[in-house]
């Protein structure tokens, strides 16, 4: 995320939506390994990430002068996310490869049943977070989507709506069911929850 | 205590995306839930552990290379300015070349008159032989020259000798397009005589040439025009 004061990104902004490309690729620079790590978890694969990443920042200085609203961080994303979801969805038409699991309306609550490691054990568990990332992987991608933009991007729930072009209503599900799954993933494997 | 928990809302609450009031209800609820609470203390948990995810860096530059050299933007606006300025020159001196034609026609129509009249003045003069030589044709005076003959030096040019001296006209015309259809004839004369024919006609510079302006205009605008796609879309 950028530390820039917004006045620098607002000129930068100005300056690109005049054409000026090196203010562009200073504003795309800032967010290169954000859309990169957004779009990874959304797609699965490397090159395929770079592929969508590159894509959306070219088809953002396209864009450029009809950028008005959002924050540009957000319109970035919104672009990103889309082209993430359409590369899924052509995904979905090869055969050879797997589809997203179904958007699940019966998530339930999966209980600890036996001591396992806390939070601070698990953050520092590199085998753990490989866990969370399969968990993640595992969900559908509406969800796994809404999880990344709050949880490890940090957009807000009104800006999450936007970037993914849904209700705010949407969102709030289908944040709280991707996190539940990763929680459910996280006890099925022997975690007893932050507390004990 | 509410009875029904309000595990739907549980995410919304740790993000303090709720509205107040249902902040204040899953307040009231968690201060007498246990397992709620236990629930919300899973998920922030959660939401911690996706925040320490590791940070992935791609393998390459994924910024598309908008810029180019720093030569590209000035050579490019040298370009267009060239392509301008040369499209300007091309107007200009089409404009020039269509005035001087128009000026070199009327001045042709004089210096043909000019001629003709040297001719009706030579003609009597000029011995047999030599008005049928082409080693000394006389129309291949100077048309400066046969302009200062003139009217007023040629009494000869009267109104009323306008008839005979049409005739003579004709015959000098003929007799000039025999001298000149001949660049090998024998006699120093005739080269000289059209040399100083055509040193008269008025040499035109490479500068008025339009084309020459057209086919540069043409040629940086081309390249203004490459550069700029180059500027826009190199990936």
């Amino acid at each position: 995320m950028s530390a820039a004061p917004d006045s620098e990104i607002q000129h930068l902004i100005e300056r690109a939506r005049t054409g000026d490309t090196r203010a562009f690729e200073d504003l795309a620079r800032r967010e290169e390994r954000a859309l990169y790590r957004h779009a990874l978890r959304i797609v699965g694969t490397t090159t395929d990430a770079e592929d969508v990443v590159q894509d959306a920042l070219f088809s953002a200085w396209r864009s450029i002068a009809s950028f008005q609203g959002l924050s540009f961080r957000a319109w970035l994303f919104r672009i990103a996310t889309n082209r993430a979801l359409d590369h899924l969805r052509a995904r979905k038409r090869r055969p050879e490869l797997p589809l997203d699991p179904p958007d699940d309306d019966d998530v339930t609550w999966a209980e600890p049943v036996a001591p396992g490691p806390d939070l601070p054990q698990l953050a520092g568990d590199q085998e753990a977070l490989a866990l969370v990332e399969e968990a993640l992987g595992a969900l559908p991608a509406e969800q796994r989507t809404a999880i990344l933009l709050r949880d490890v991007e940090g957009f807000p729930y009104e800006e999450i709506a936007i970037i993914t072009s849904v209700e705010i209503g949407t969102v709030k599900s289908r944040i709280h069911r991707g996190r539940l799954a990763v929680r459910n993933a996280l006890i099925a494997r022997g975690w007893r929850g932050p507390d004990g | 205590m509410t009875l029904q928990h309000p595990h739907a809302e549980l995410s919304a609450y740790i993000d303090g995306a709720l509205v107040p009031a249902a902040k204040a209800a899953v307040d009231g609820h968690l201060a007498a839930c246990a397992l709620c609470r236990a629930h919300v203390a899973q998920l922030r948990g959660t939401a911690t552990l996706l925040q320490a995810l590791p940070d992935p860096v791609p393998s390459r530059r994924l910024v598309p290379r908008l810029a180019g050299p720093a030569w590209l933007a000035p050579l490019r606006t040298v370009m267009t300015l060239a392509s301008g300025t040369a499209v300007f020159l091309f107007i200009a001196s089409s404009l020039v070349s269509n005035i001087s034609f128009l000026a070199g026609g009327s001045a042709t129509s004089a210096q043909k008159a000019g001629r003709d009249a040297a001719a009706n003045v030579q003609a009597p003069t000029a011995a047999g032989p030599a008005s049928s030589s082409t080693s000394a044709p006389p129309p291949a005076v100077s048309p400066n020259a046969a302009r200062a003959l003139g009217p007023t030096a040629s009494p000869s040019l009267s109104p009323g000798g306008a008839a005979e001296s049409g005739a003579a006209a004709v015959d000098a015309a003929k007799r000039s397009d025999r001298s000149t259809a001949a660049p090998g004839a024998p006699g120093a004369g005739a080269p000289q005589e059209t040399g100083r024919f055509a040193s008269s006609e008025p040499q035109r510079s490479p500068v008025l040439n339009p084309w020459l302006w057209l086919a540069l205009a043409v040629i940086s605008g081309a390249i203004a025009i490459a550069l700029q796609r180059r500027l826009r879309s190199s990936v």
